[in-house]
């Protein structure tokens, strides 16, 4: 669908659900790069209403042919609306869910644009100086207040299920094993050796049952440029479990330019940990660390064989699952053999 | 010009640094960006990839034999990259089974295996790495 398209459609869909919306246009929409699990459009909507003209930023997130992550966009949505609001989270507002494809050609849901920020590159984290502690504190803060959000009664705990303290890990494990099993175009001797090992090993139970981001790490947050972070995106991963799985991601060495003094490359990691642990109510435990920091590795390349399957099979054509699919897949698996490897006598 | 390692990181540097930069604001510049990056990297993993298979493969063999196992997958006919692609995925099939089976023994023999086991499977994450590459002028 050509954009002009998308904005005529999307224009009339607004005005048929924004109560009291008429004359509703587009006046400009644009995709923003990076978003290759959902194809993401900052659109400005202008409508008229009873209190007159107005002009409102949208960002639309609609399905694409495949994605780096298969997942449903009601759970991400009911993420969104989980966390708006509490705990001086900086989240967007959830406005539209729509699954018909009829709409726009797909499923998509809308929030409202924030509208300072912008993401940090992982891979050039130092571009974040002179903001580096200030930013490394809300990291960690955010993170450990959507560890302590309310599950029950949530939007997100009516979409998804909720499993007991000491299967969190349990369930993470066999979703991502299978994903990889079920995705990959060559053998993952590395990858297998990994699975078995976090399954003869499980980690203790959650501590608490926790509201899980999923992908929480630097680039999926906005920052003003000058020591805020402005908002937390890209929910898509969502789900009710062990907190320590958000911990483990986001400070994994892919997301942090191999800073192994600060965590997520923001702060020294005893600051950091002092702050979630503030936040999140959680005591932190290096035994369950440890597990979830392995399993991180695991998951990211369940995530990366997927999108080296889409982009092979030509379901999409964005370089990024390429990249994910060689660059990034390579670099955990080098992390996992590395950490694994001594554990059983190599390189001892 | 037969020097496709060179070709493809000329290419891609061009994208990085010429094409990119006049496309940003516009979503296709970030696939120019990305796009110029790996063909820099294709270029370096070009040049080595016969190199990485041959070793992998030998060194998948070489175990496979210490674990006394009967290989039954046949050489590659040729030292195309496809070729010895399809022998390293067998050899690496065989290699999961055998450390799976090395796992549920506990004799000083299995484990030492284990870690050779391991001490390739580190080495071949070593050689897979590509090096990100350096584009000082992309940001000027």
């Amino acid at each position: 669908m050509l954009e002009t398209d998308l904005a005529e459609k999307f224009a009339a869909y607004a005005e048929a659900h924004l109560p009291g919306a008429r004359n509703a246009r587009v006046d400009s929409i644009h995709r923003i790069h990076g978003g290759a699990s959902r194809q993401t459009y900052s659109i400005d909507l202008a409508f008229e209403d009873a209190t007159g003209p107005k002009v409102k930023g949208l960002i639309l997130r609609r399905d694409p042919p495949d994605s780096l992550i298969d997942t449903e966009r009601r759970v991400e949505f009911a993420a969104i609306q989980s966390a708006y609001g509490q705990r001086d989270l900086p989240v967007p507002e959830a406005l539209f869910l729509e699954t018909d494809p009829s709409a726009l050609g797909a499923p998509f849901f809308v929030m409202g644009r924030i509208e300072s920020g912008e993401p940090l590159n992982p891979f050039r984290i130092d571009t974040v100086e002179p903001h580096r502690a200030a930013i490394g504190e809300q990291f960690f803060r955010h993170l450990g207040s959507i560890a302590a959000l309310p599950v029950e009664g949530s939007a997100l705990a009516a979409e998804t299920e909720t499993p007991a303290a000491d299967q969190c890990w349990r369930r993470e494990l066999a979703y991502w094993a299978n994903e990889i099993r079920e995705n990959a175009l060559a053998p993952q001797p590395v990858a297998e050796a990994a699975i078995r090992h976090l399954e003869r090993n499980p980690p203790p139970p959650a501590q608490r049952l926790s509201i899980v981001h999923g992908d929480y790490r630097t680039g999926n947050y906005l920052q003003d440029g000058e020591g805020t972070m402005t908002a937390i995106l890209d929910w898509e991963m969502a789900h009710i479990g062990d907190p320590y799985e958000d911990l483990a991601w986001a400070t994994d060495l892919l997301w942090c330019g191999n800073d192994e003094e600060r965590a997520a490359g923001l702060l020294p990691w005893p600051e950091a940990i002092a702050v979630w642990q503030k936040a999140s109510g959680c005591t932190f435990d290096p035994v369950a660390f440890e597990w979830w920091s392995l399993f991180a590795h695991v998951k990211a390349l369940g995530i990366w064989v997927t999108s080296e399957k889409a982009f092979a099979k030509g379901d999409n054509d964005d370089p990024i699952l390429a990249w994910s699919g060689w660059f990034t897949h390579s670099a955990h698996e080098l992390m996992l053999a590395m950490r694994l490897g001594p554990k059983y006598g190599a390189g001892a | 010009m037969s020097n496709i390692g060179m070709i493809l990181d000329r290419i891609g540097r061009k994208l990085v640094t010429e094409v990119a930069p006049k496309l940003e604001g516009d979503y296709s510049g970030g696939h120019a960006a990305m796009s110029g990056l790996m063909s820099v990297m294709a270029g370096e993993a070009w040049d080595n990839a016969a190199d990485r298979l041959v070793n992998e493969i030998a060194g998948l063999r070489g175990l496979l034999a210490l674990g006394g196992k009967t290989v039954t997958i046949e050489e590659s006919p040729s030292l195309k990259i496809s070729d010895l692609t399809v022998e390293r995925d067998a050899l690496a099939r065989d290699l999961i089974a055998l450390q799976k089976s090395l796992e549920a023994r506990e004799d000083d023999e299995a484990k030492d295996l284990n870690a050779k086991v391991w001490m390739h499977l580190m080495a071949t994450a070593i050689a897979r790495m590509p090096s990100p590459p350096d584009f000082p002028d992309a940001d000027e």
